[in-house]
């Protein structure tokens, strides 16, 4: 085998030492001049044409063009065939892989959409939560109400009767006859209380009475739940000495009653005189909505501010009516 | 173990009422679990099971309720007595009928209820009081096909099943 020559420079007048490695010999190569010169001029032809071609080149000889063009063609069959090819043979892998792919994506389009649908309720919650706090501190605050927050845990499991059971108990300062609130209005009283229960006796309930006011005539009568199942309540005794009529509101009087003074109940929709003639009976639309309580305000303590009944309307016109 | 897998079932039932149920109200109303089951049981198993039944699933109804201790347990003995007179002369394997045994047993059954609130002296209009019953009745009813067939199985061949026969 020819081999590299150890001493490049030993040329002589006629020729070149080549040393070949396997036999550990060398000798003279016969190299004339001229095949020096065309050597030289090949090398330097090389080096041309590797300067010409060199990255960054932007035209192409019009040889090299022709070249492509009509190579181009046979490229692009071959290239298809080859992706054909290998379509074919990786295809089931791909489908293997595809099925996984979209099991994992179910799985994590599946997530995702339980993640919104909970986003959505945190965002539900925490709207119920701050117009809570916001009656809590500007509504019930000014009325001197003293107010703990409970969340409705269960609810009478018949038609007849209305209560709601809280999570809150005597543990938190709970008692017997503390009167529950809602932003919208009066909610009702707790009527037995374990150390970390309540149950509240809510307006509709037929065993729930309540004395109250029509707002503007300041005619009294007494509010009484028309059975837990329908959410109705109805105003009985009103004097006929005033006029009743749809569209008046109804709140808590304080006189003789468990449940502090001027608390929004509800609305009259309509009126009639009872069995005796002597007085009115109202039917009123409760400004709470029983079936769809989730969380309360159980009234500690009530501290007598300055100006009482009006006040306490007048703050909560913004939620109940 | 029949005893257990009913008292059991009572209780779910109880529950469900007391806490999901509730937010499935329509006009007001809600299905009756606790009545549903107990027309099963009479509808199958005769008179002296459904009033017992019936006694048993009231009392407990009353005790989640919290007062008149006595008011379910009354009217839901009734409808369990009732249906139970029915049970050899109706045909058991149809939902239909089943249906419609458990809606008359619901308007039996919720009109005591309201006789008897009126007997405490709870004045409840009469128009409410019709919506309530016959809310009651038609709601439960409606759903009885979902449980029929179950419970019918499982009184002949499941848990359900009655050992002295």
């Amino acid at each position: 085998m020819g081999a590299v020559a150890r001493d490049l420079t030993g040329v002589r007048a006629a020729g070149i030492y080549v040393c070949s490695m396997a036999e550990g010999v060398c000798e003279v190569a016969n190299f004339s001049g001229k095949k020096i010169i065309l050597a030289a001029i090949l090398l330097v032809a090389v080096f041309m044409l590797m300067r010409a071609t060199a990255f960054g080149r932007v035209g192409v000889t019009p040889l090299e063009g022709a070249l492509r063009d009509a190579l181009s063609p046979v490229q692009q069959v071959t290239t298809r065939v080859g992706q054909g090819m290998r379509n074919f043979f990786t295809a089931p892998f791909s489908l293997v892989e595809a099925a996984r792919q979209e099991k994992r994506l179910s799985r994590e389009i599946k997530d995702l959409q339980g993640q919104l649908r909970q986003a959505g309720e945190y965002r539900l919650e925490s709207q119920r939560l701050q117009k809570l706090l916001d009656f809590k501190e500007n509504t019930a605050g000014s009325a001197g109400f003293q107010t703990t927050a409970a969340a409705v845990v269960g609810r009478d499991p018949g038609n007849w009767f209305s209560t709601i059971t809280l999570n809150k108990g005597t543990a938190d300062g709970l008692k017997a006859d503390m009167t529950v609130l809602a932003p919208e209005g009066l909610v009702g009283r707790i009527i037995a209380v374990s150390p970390h229960t309540a149950q509240v006796l809510l307006l509709t309930d037929p065993r729930s009475a309540v004395s109250s006011l029509l707002q503007d005539t300041r005619a009294p009568g007494l509010v009484e739940g028309t059975g837990g199942a329908t959410g109705g309540l109805r105003m009985k005794n009103i004097p006929t000495d005033t006029p009743v009529h749809a569209g008046q509101v109804v709140v808590s009087s304080g006189t003789g009653s468990l449940f502090p003074k001027g608390v929004p109940i509800g609305q009259v929709t309509g009126s009639n005189r009872d069995p005796t003639g002597l007085f009115y009976d109202a039917t009123v639309r409760p400004f709470v909505d029983f079936n769809r309580l989730e969380e309360v305000l159980v009234v500690t303590s009530v501290q007598q501010p300055a100006n009482t009944g009006q006040k306490i309307s007048g703050n909560w016109s913004q939620f109940g009516r | 173990m029949r005893g257990l897998v009913l008292l059991g079932l009572l209780a779910l039932a109880l529950l469900l009422q007391g806490t999901v149920l509730g937010m499935l109200r329509i006009g007001g109303v809600m299905p009756d679990l606790v009545l549903m089951l107990v027309v099963f049981v009479a509808f199958l198993s005769g008179k002296t099971e459904g009033a017992f039944w019936g006694f048993v699933a009231g009392l407990i109804k009353d005790a989640a309720a919290g007062s008149y201790f006595g008011l379910n347990a009354l009217s839901l003995m009734t409808a369990g007595y009732l249906v139970g007179l029915a049970e050899r002369r109706l045909y058991k394997d149809s939902i239909p009928v089943a249906m419609f045994v458990t809606w008359l047993a619901a308007v039996v059954s919720q009109l005591a209820h309201y006789l008897l609130l009126l007997y405490w002296g709870m004045d409840i209009p009469p128009g409410t009081a019709m919506r309530v019953i016959f809310g009651v009745a038609f709601y439960t009813a409606v759903l009885v096909p979902l449980f029929y067939r179950r419970f019918y199985r499982s009184q002949l061949h499941g848990w359900l099943r009655n050992r002295q026969y």
